[in-house]
């Protein structure tokens, strides 16, 4: 019998993000060892069978929606290649495309050469978002090491709900009850755009990347302490910064970047949770660039100390668009909704730090490892961080050309800068 | 397969070994068994993990026990009704006109009798939309308001029975007014299916019903004269007032969400 699962709150927002973004999430992973194929084989089909969403068609009837789970073969969701150029062939494999209607939601593949592995996922943000895939990483890292360890089986993978109003989980029945009622839509516009070439079809996805060093990391947290700043915030005035610079905005120009927050931060336990998305945008305004890049901070933090005071942060709007998805058929309600909503133009998110000993594959740490969002269709774009042993990762996922390719590239030299001065 | 066997005996140990509890046990081997065709299909080769991975899938099989055996017991019953409710409709509908002849030769009110016929056949009708109404309320939510016409149409079927019966019956006495007496009637059964239900909108069909109701109540208290058709139209303005009543009981029920302040932490 043709199994199905309902698809949520976030599952359908995802849907509709298809004009902004291709909606797959990144994850690379160096080793500096060959993991046993057969093993990785065997915990990705159990992680498959603990999550049926990464192994289901999203159906759209126009009149509702849901996940139709389909029967799979792992050759399918995981292959193994030998390439003479890693990296092309990681950066190939990480910028494809997995439709909504396909058959598998995730794909994983493991390059090998020299003795070294680098294993790379791609998933549909649909089925969950970074928080939960960082976690998902982790089970399966960790089921992979005690099933090669001591052959035990596979199966420790969280199930449960995969409910958008799980983050009200946290709040007293008060609280819960006003959260439920924050219909107030917060979505301001903004026009500034990241300065990228006009949309071409022979414009192909890329993902820039550029990292800082340990020593910049250090110091970036020192500074950060004297500033009064965290680090997510010096990368956003210096995101703030580089972007005057770049696109040329006049200095007096109000400017916005949306900046992703996790939703779990409302909930009081994740255990019992399913993969799912639980992400939603801050967005962090500054009124001028200011004099220099010390006083973009400050606006920054101002701007971010003003939602971290906000009990609620990150669930206005929430049950206008469960209500908007409720009252009307599928297709209705997506027109509806995108009247109200605006796609952050510029946006962060930083997914933060990634623990070595969480990614162990049998005792091996990875000697690099790097997660992105989406890849964004211009004239959006999305800026990732991540840090992995005190080394930052900032990347942009684009579908561009070589222009948009030395634009991102042009931007990130620009930041470098900027984060230089800030650490003087 | 043995291992499957092994893991339902002893997760099972306890249960009182009768066929129940045999084809419960079945129920879980076969779709186990299927369970693990998916996943050899898939490309899962090791046994054990094979096991283990679908046992990880029926955590609490004794447990699980009493709510197969209702739900086994509710499946026998509906397999039984679909034989006797044909045969049962049959049956009655021989009854009926048994007893439709032999009360009409008794008592020779053939031009009231026939009311024995159309009462039972708006009986069978309403009997049987019944489980129609009950089937619908299983299925997805898009079919409910196909249960809601249903349930309105059984009211006035039987609002029909009451008008005639009383035409009949009572002819002396005013009987139109049991027609809007069954719009109100039927609005009332959907509003508790609404509510019972949680259907979407049930506030709003709340709103819209409560003038009507009134509207119908001034209908029928004006034709049997307890209150003037010229003064008694307030009762209408009730339905609005009572509106108004809910909407506010709405806003003081929501006020404390409204009110309600963050307390700032510097």
């Amino acid at each position: 019998m043709e199994r199905r699962l309902t698809a949520e709150l976030w599952d359908k927002m995802h849907y509709l993000f298809r004009d902004f973004n291709d909606r797959m999430v990144h994850v690379e992973l160096n080793y500096d060892f060959i993991p046993d194929i057969e093993a990785l084989k065997t915990v990705i089909i159990c992680a498959f069978e603990k999550a049926p969403v990464l192994h289901s068609k999203f159906v759209d009837t126009k009149l509702s929606t849901h996940w139709e789970v389909k029967p799979y073969d792992i050759d399918d969701v995981f292959s193994v290649a030998y390439p003479e150029n890693v990296q092309d062939a990681v950066d190939e494999f990480l910028t494809q495309y997995i439709a909504p209607n396909a058959d598998i939601q995730m794909k994983i593949a493991l390059f090998i050469k020299d003795g070294k592995s680098t294993l790379c996922m791609v998933e549909n943000h649909m089925c969950m978002d970074g928080g939960d895939l960082k976690y998902f990483l982790q089970a399966f890292c960790e089921n992979y090491s005690k099933y090669v360890a001591d052959g035990i089986s596979p199966v420790e993978f969280r199930t449960g709900s995969r409910s958008y109003d799980d983050v009200y989980s946290g709040f007293s029945k008060t609280e819960a009850g006003v959260a439920q009622r924050l219909f107030k839509n917060i979505n301001a516009k903004d026009n500034h755009k990241f300065p990228l070439t006009p949309n071409n079809i022979r414009d192909k996805s890329f993902i820039a990347r550029k990292k800082f060093s340990e020593e910049t990391f250090a110091k970036l947290k020192a500074k950060g302490k004297e500033l009064g700043a965290t680090i997510n915030e010096l990368l956003l005035a210096s995101y703030f910064y580089s972007v005057y610079e770049l696109a040329g905005y006049p200095k007096t120009d109000k400017v916005m970047i949306s900046n992703a927050i996790d939703l779990r931060r409302h909930m009081d336990n994740v255990e019992d949770k399913g993969f799912t998305n639980h992400t939603s945008w801050m967005q962090c305004a500054i009124p001028e660039r200011g004099r220099d890049i010390f006083e973009t901070i400050q606006y920054v933090v101002r701007s971010s100390n003003k939602f971290k005071k906000d009990k609620f942060m990150g669930l206005y709007g929430l049950p206008l668009l469960n209500f908007g998805y409720n009252i009307l058929p599928h297709a209705a309600s997506e027109e509806i909704i995108k009247i109200g909503y605006s796609n952050p133009l510029m946006a962060m998110s930083n997914i933060g730090l990634l623990k070595g000993s969480d990614f162990a594959l049998a005792g091996h740490e990875p000697t690099d490892a790097f997660m992105s969002g989406a890849v964004k269709y211009k004239p959006f774009v999305l800026l990732t961080a991540t840090t992995y042993r005190n080394v930052i990762t900032l990347s942009m996922c684009v579908r561009g050309n070589e222009e948009d390719k030395k634009i991102v590239n042009d931007f990130f030299s620009l930041m470098e800068k900027n984060i230089n001065t800030i650490i003087g | 397969m043995k291992n499957f066997i092994e893991y339902i005996e002893t997760s099972c140990a306890g249960l009182k070994d009768n066929h129940m509890a045999y084809l419960y046990k079945k129920k879980i081997l076969d779709e186990m068994t299927d369970r693990a065709n998916e996943m050899t299909h898939a490309g899962l080769k090791d046994e054990k993990v094979l096991a283990d991975l679908i046992a990880s899938e029926y955590p609490d099989l004794k447990g699980n026990f009493a709510k197969f055996e209702k739900e086994e017991r509710k499946r026998r019953l509906s397999k039984l009704l679909k034989v006797v409710l044909p045969i049962g409709g049959l049956i009655f509908f021989v009854l009926m006109f048994v007893a439709y002849f032999s009360i009409s030769n008794a008592t020779k009110a053939w031009d009231k009798t026939w009311l024995i016929i159309v009462g039972g056949i708006f009986a069978m009708i309403i009997f049987y939309t019944s489980f129609g109404i009950k089937k619908l309320c299983h299925m997805r939510r898009i079919f409910h308001p196909i249960a809601r016409v249903l349930i309105a149409g059984c009211v006035m079927i039987f609002t029909v029975f009451v008008f005639l019966f009383w035409l009949i019956m009572i002819p002396e006495l005013v009987f139109w007014p049991i027609l809007p007496g069954g719009i109100i009637l039927a609005l009332v059964c959907d509003l508790v299916f609404a509510f019972a239900t949680r259907q979407k909108f049930r506030t709003i069909s709340l709103f819209v019903y409560m003038p009507i109701m009134a509207t119908m109540l001034y209908i029928i208290l004006a034709a049997y004269n307890v209150i003037s058709w010229l003064t008694g139209w307030p009762i209408i303005l009730l339905g609005l007032v009572a509106d108004l009543i809910f909407i506010l009981s709405i806003v003081v029920g929501n006020m404390k969400y409204f009110m309600y302040k963050q307390e700032v932490e510097d």
